[in-house]
This record gives C-alpha cells, sequence and structure tokens, in this order.
C-alpha cells in the first residue's frame, strides 16, 4: 500500500492549507464577508473506503463537482459535500433562505464554482511545486451516491484516493466537506517526487 | 490529440468559414494572449459592448474594463493564461461583472446581461492564450425569480388563516416556541392572551354564517390593530378562538393590552341583540404573564391562559382574568 513518509505527509497537508486558504480569501471577495477554510486531515483510501464513509450504504445522496486535471500529473479532483450541507453552503454565499429541496440551475452553478474555486486552489499549489504546467477542465456538478460519483463498483483500478477534509466556515456555520483526487499510481509516485522536491528547496 | 490536428487541418482549409461561425454564435468571446491583450472579439461582443472589435483589438483587458482590474474574472483569466486552469464564474455569485447590454434602452438605465462566464486555456503552440466566453442568462434568471416568488407567496399562505388573513394556529405554534426559548435564554417576560368571543354560537344562529364570518374578520383586525409591535402575535386559534403572545411584556403591560383589546372590540359596536352580555358584540380574555425557566413547558402556559379565560366567562364575560387572581367573592 502507498505511503507517504510524515515529512511528505507534513508537506502535503501544509500545502492543502494554502490552497484552501487562498480558495477562502477569493470566496471572502465575492461574498464581502469572512469565510475561512482548513484542511484538519488527509488520508490515501481506496475508493470503497471513500465511498463508504460518504454514506453510500446508506444511499446518502452527495453533491459533487469535478475537474480533470493533466499536466504535472493526471488526476480526477471531486469536491463532495452532502446534499444538504451543499444547499446550506449556496444559500450562505448568495445570501437567500428560501427552502427548496433541491439546488436550482442557477444555484447548481454557485455550487459548480465555489468547486471550481477550491479545487483550482489546491491543484495550483501542488503544480507550483512541480514547477510544471496542470491544465484544469471546467467543473461538471454531480448528484448522486458516493460510489457513483466515484466510480468505485464496476472498473478494475489500481489508484488511491487521496481525501481531504475540508472544515468551511462562513457566518458561524461550520460546514464539513471533502475533496478527493483519485490518483493512479505513476500520479502517485510523481506527487511524492514532487513533494521530496519541495522537501529538499526547503532545507538550505 | 487526433481531433485537434483534425480541427486545425480544417481551420487552415477554411478561414472565412471558422470566421462567420465565430461571428454567427449567440455567446460573446473574447481571446487573450499571454499579455492579457485582445486578439479576438467576435460580433455578439460588438453588439452588445457597442466596442467595434477594431477600437479592442491589442488592447489590454483592465484598460477595456478597469472595473474587473483584480477581480474574480480578471484572476480567472491569469489562472489561465499562467497555471492553465479553467474558471466558471456564475451569475449567482457574481452579478453582471461585465459591462454588457440587450439593449440601449438598458444600457441608459443601466441593466445588464445577466452572465455566466467560463475562461479557458487554449491549448495552443508557443504564446498561451485564454478564452473568455460569456453567456446570457437572463431567462434563466427570470424564470428561478419568478418560482423564488411563487414559492415564497405559497410558504407564506401556509401560516395564514384563510378567512380573518391574520396569522393561523400553525404559524402561532412555530411563533410561540421561538419566543419560549428566547425568553428562557434572555429571562424576560412571556405574556399570554387566550380570547374568546362571547356568545358567538347566538350570534352564528341568529345572523347567520356569513355574518358570522363577518364578525371574526372585524374582530381579527380590532386585535391586530391592538398589538402592533413586531414580536407581538395575534393569530387565529380555532372557531372563534383567538390567541396573543406578548414577548417583553410584563403583567402589568400585559394587562393593559388586553383591556385595549377588550375596549377595541367593544367599541366596533356589532350588534349582538342575543349575547345576554351586551348589546354589541364582546370578547374574554384569560391572560398569563410568566418569566420561563427551565422547567417552564409551553403547553403548561397555554393551559393556564385557558383555564383563566374560563374564569373569565364565569365572571360574567366582557373581562380580562390574569391567571392567578381570585375569583371575585
Amino acid at each position: 500500500m502507498f505511503q507517504l513518509n510524515e515529512l511528505q505527509h507534513d508537506a502535503l497537508v501544509e500545502l492543502f492549507n494554502q490552497g484552501v486558504g487562498q480558495a477562502a480569501s477569493s470566496m471572502s471577495q465575492i461574498v464581502r464577508e469572512e469565510v475561512t477554510m482548513s484542511v484538519p486531515l488527509i488520508s490515501f483510501q481506496s475508493r470503497a473506503e471513500v465511498a463508504r464513509t460518504l454514506g453510500s450504504a446508506e444511499a446518502r445522496r452527495i453533491c459533487a463537482v469535478t475537474q480533470h486535471y493533466q499536466g504535472a500529473f493526471n488526476t480526477e479532483a471531486i469536491l463532495m459535500f452532502p446534499e444538504e450541507k451543499s444547499l446550506e453552503i449556496v444559500r450562505l454565499m448568495v445570501g437567500q433562505s428560501v427552502t427548496m429541496e433541491e439546488l436550482s440551475e442557477m444555484e447548481q452553478e454557485a455550487m459548480s464554482e465555489i468547486g471550481n474555486i477550491i479545487l483550482n486552489s489546491c491543484m495550483s499549489t501542488l503544480a507550483n511545486i512541480s514547477g510544471k504546467e496542470l491544465h484544469g477542465s471546467l467543473p461538471i456538478y454531480r448528484i448522486g451516491t458516493g460510489d457513483h460519483i466515484l466510480g468505485s463498483s464496476g472498473n478494475q483500478w489500481n489508484g488511491l484516493v487521496l481525501t481531504l477534509k475540508i472544515d468551511f466556515n462562513i457566518e458561524k456555520h461550520e460546514i464539513n466537506g471533502y475533496v478527493a483526487f483519485l490518483l493512479d499510481m505513476s500520479a502517485l509516485n510523481e506527487l511524492q517526487a514532487y513533494l521530496d522536491q519541495y522537501l529538499s528547496g526547503l532545507t538550505p | 490529440m487526433n481531433a485537434e490536428s483534425d480541427a486545425a487541418a480544417g481551420t487552415t482549409g477554411a478561414p472565412a468559414l471558422l470566421d462567420s461561425v465565430l461571428h454567427a454564435v449567440r455567446v460573446g468571446m473574447i481571446v487573450l494572449d499571454d499579455s492579457e491583450r485582445v486578439v479576438l472579439w467576435n460580433r455578439w461582443m460588438e453588439e452588445h459592448s457597442s466596442y467595434p472589435a477594431s477600437s479592442v483589438l491589442g488592447k489590454p483587458f483592465v484598460e477595456l474594463f478597469p472595473e474587473l482590474t483584480n477581480g474574480r474574472a480578471h484572476g480567472a483569466i491569469r489562472g489561465a493564461l499562467q497555471s492553465k486552469l479553467a474558471s466558471l464564474i456564475s451569475q449567482t455569485l457574481n452579478k453582471a461583472p461585465f459591462p454588457l447590454y440587450a439593449r440601449a434602452e438598458d444600457r441608459a438605465a443601466g441593466v445588464r446581461i445577466q452572465q455566466a462566464v467560463q475562461v479557458v486555456p487554449l491549448d495552443q503552440p508557443g504564446k498561451a492564450h485564454c478564452l473568455v466566453q460569456i453567456t446570457d442568462v437572463s431567462m434563466a434568471v427570470a424564470r428561478e425569480k419568478q418560482l423564488r416568488e411563487l414559492a415564497m407567496e405559497l410558504q407564506g399562505q401556509i401560516f395564514i388563516d384563510g378567512l380573518t388573513g391574520i396569522p393561523n394556529r400553525r404559524r402561532f405554534d412555530e411563533h410561540v416556541e421561538n419566543e419560549f426559548r428566547r425568553a428562557k435564554r434572555s429571562g424576560s417576560p412571556l405574556s399570554l392572551a387566550m380570547i374568546d368571543v362571547d356568545a358567538f354560537k347566538d350570534y352564528n344562529d341568529n345572523y347567520g354564517h356569513q355574518k358570522g364570518d363577518d364578525c371574526l374578520i372585524l374582530i381579527a383586525a380590532a386585535l391586530t390593530r391592538i398589538l402592533g409591535r413586531p414580536c407581538d402575535l395575534v393569530a387565529r386559534y380555532g372557531g372563534e378562538e383567538f390567541v396573543a403572545l406578548m414577548p417583553d411584556t410584563n403583567a402589568d403591560g400585559a394587562q393593559a393590552l388586553a383591556e385595549a383589546m377588550r375596549h377595541e372590540v367593544e367599541s366596533l359596536a356589532i350588534e349582538h341583540a342575543h349575547s345576554g352580555v351586551a348589546p354589541h358584540v364582546t370578547i374574554s380574555l384569560g391572560l398569563l404573564t410568566q418569566t420561563p425557566s427551565h422547567n417552564t413547558v409551553i403547553s403548561h402556559m397555554i393551559g393556564a391562559a385557558d383555564r383563566a379565560l374560563y374564569q373569565a366567562k364565569r365572571n360574567g364575560r366582557n373581562c380580562v382574568v390574569v391567571h392567578g387572581d381570585k375569583a371575585p367573592a
């Protein structure tokens, strides 16, 4: 099983915190209110494990924003919130309080933008340390169980999911979500190499 | 990769065709080079910005749109040019960033097109370029606004009594719960009045249900006139019974308000020859004031106010009885 050593792990947490910090300040600018975000923990898991954490067994509905990245390394990046939390986030960001059960078309687009900001910020910190280009696609909004979104049932795949737990704070509300990066073995090795490169640059 | 090289081969064969497609498309398209200068500006942009392409080509983005400098769209453009990241700028979170107008009168009135913007890096050899696409989403926004207003209206109707137009029992149950919790936390007194129309059955039997309905409408309006503060609430509790909730109101204040309500209904002077109390319609009120503590229960407060109302009926009606007061000898 793939594992990062302690230094690599800490560096990655640090980088992701920089990334979501940038995302939070972009979002604060949009809503003209304080938004803060942090990544308290990251882990490497199989798709089935992540789906289980997301309540796939109970058929819990997840709202997801996905983007594809290629270049420095290839990955499918997914921001995920339980459906009711995504309603809360969008409404806090937009400042509307009419409670319909699902996100409207325009609200889905707003959710896609929120995902786009968070995923791009995380990926650009990784692109920076790699010193390589990282092409990102436009975000796609999806809704379904964790299984459905991660595509864990069916096809064989030898990769791992790098999951970040995200604490999102706006207007005294704390909302937890996840960002998942689907990484195959070569992407995992590339990521590890970039981290080593970054760490060696830190030591004089 | 193959698809791209095929497309490129296609363009060299028919640049004029590609050009006319760019100009026919009903989406705004701007292409910027690596120094953020405009290299393409399609017809849709010309029409909605009122700048002809000839006047903007070669100009830097921030010179054309100074108000967008370092804003979200500008950041997205930098992200596309420097890091090759694509961005979505939604109408919901960014109200019409570009000064684009559907018609001359909209421009004069300052009403911009509602926009969804996508910024994508272009896969070009050599210098980095990015494409800014602007879609008019005004129709979708208008449709959602309509839906939202409808939903609001429906939500409002759920809490309104159909006959009298004042809040209903359901609204009261929700409001009393909130105010009760608030009073508990802040340690402030909460007053509650149960109100019943005296001899209403006799009124209905003698004047008919139509008149009975009119009478309830007038009374509901009279009670609402007295309780005017935003946190106060008068609701129809059922039949000819009303309830009044007065937060942050002590016993003296509540009694004064209850008397004022009784008086207001009396002065409507609705004829009632069969009342047995007065020649006109009157009400009785049972009043309770309490500062809720940890073990106070709402239903007990309502029950206590109800018992006071019952006492008011026994005391001869058209009066206010405060819970805990002794019955007159």
